[in-house]
């Protein structure tokens, strides 16, 4: 199995706006990656990169050339999927986790761990899923999640570390052997019962926009 | 967390198995060909401009 992906959006080379389409399609791979991570499904994932790639083709002069290409893309696309989570809130229950989170379209059936792990990842909150995965399956440094994210580098690992802890207190009982005293606090609270969880998971995604949509 | 270079490389037996298991999750999404439609959306603007 292969450890880490990168693609070569990862690295931060000076470019001019002449390379701002190629930019674009070699950072699709990672950001379909990404949107999945912040949607859980497949078809809100397409829809989400395709919505982030018309409004980044819009707000292309906006691109700083020599700039982290890979983190203005990743910060459009968050802007979109707050927008969207936003106006689902209006019509639909957000609350409720789809039993299809992360499935794979004709994929053969998961082993029973891997769907509970299917589960749980999809009632984390969105932030701490996309660090994980950004950090997991991307290998991207606390750095540059930092940079994606607009966030702090003590604030990314502090996502990664949080995702990880409570995955393992979901699925195997215990708790980690590292001290993090504030991050064990705000999970125990929000963790307290099933419906509790996907409530603050919703409450979650809704909050994170600090940022302007796109 | 992670190393000097801010790499967070998994420290237990308990992330190498969920390192593996998000793999599995998220690396085909990773490999598989890149829509048509969205290339050509791409390609359609880089003409224009």
């Amino acid at each position: 199995m292969s450890q880490t992906i990168e693609t070569q959006a990862t690295v931060r080379p000076s470019h001019s706006m002449a390379d701002f389409h190629k930019l674009l399609v070699t950072t699709l791979p990672r950001l379909r990656v990404q949107a999945l991570a912040l949607t859980r499904n497949r078809a809100d994932a397409d829809d989400l990169v395709q919505a982030a790639v018309t409004s980044a083709l819009a707000a292309k002069d906006s691109f700083a050339p020599g700039t982290n290409f890979g983190a203005w893309m990743f910060r459009i696309l968050r802007n979109r999927f707050i927008s969207d989570v936003r106006r689902k809130r209006e019509t639909t229950d957000i609350d409720d986790v789809p039993s299809s989170a992360f499935a794979r379209p004709g994929a053969q059936e998961d082993s029973l761990v891997m769907r509970e792990l299917r589960g749980h990842l999809s009632r984390l909150p969105a932030e701490q899923r996309t660090a994980l995965v950004m950090v997991t399956v991307q290998g991207m440094s606390y750095e540059e999640v930092a940079a994606a994210m607009d966030c702090a580098v003590g604030t990314a690992k502090c996502r990664v570390f949080r995702a990880r802890q409570t995955l393992q207190r979901w699925l195997t009982g215990e708790e980690r052997g590292v001290e993090a005293p504030k991050v064990a606090a705000s999970s125990r609270k929000s963790a307290s019962s099933p419906r509790a969880r996907r409530r603050h998971t919703a409450e979650s995604e809704a909050g994170m926009g600090h940022a302007t949509p796109v | 967390m992670g190393n000097g270079r801010g790499q967070a490389a998994p420290e237990t037996a308990f992330d190498l198995w969920l390192q593996r298991g998000l793999h599995q999750m998220f690396d085909d999404v990773m490999r598989e060909p890149i829509p048509e439609e969205l290339l050509r959306l791409i390609e359609q603007d880089r003409s224009q401009g």
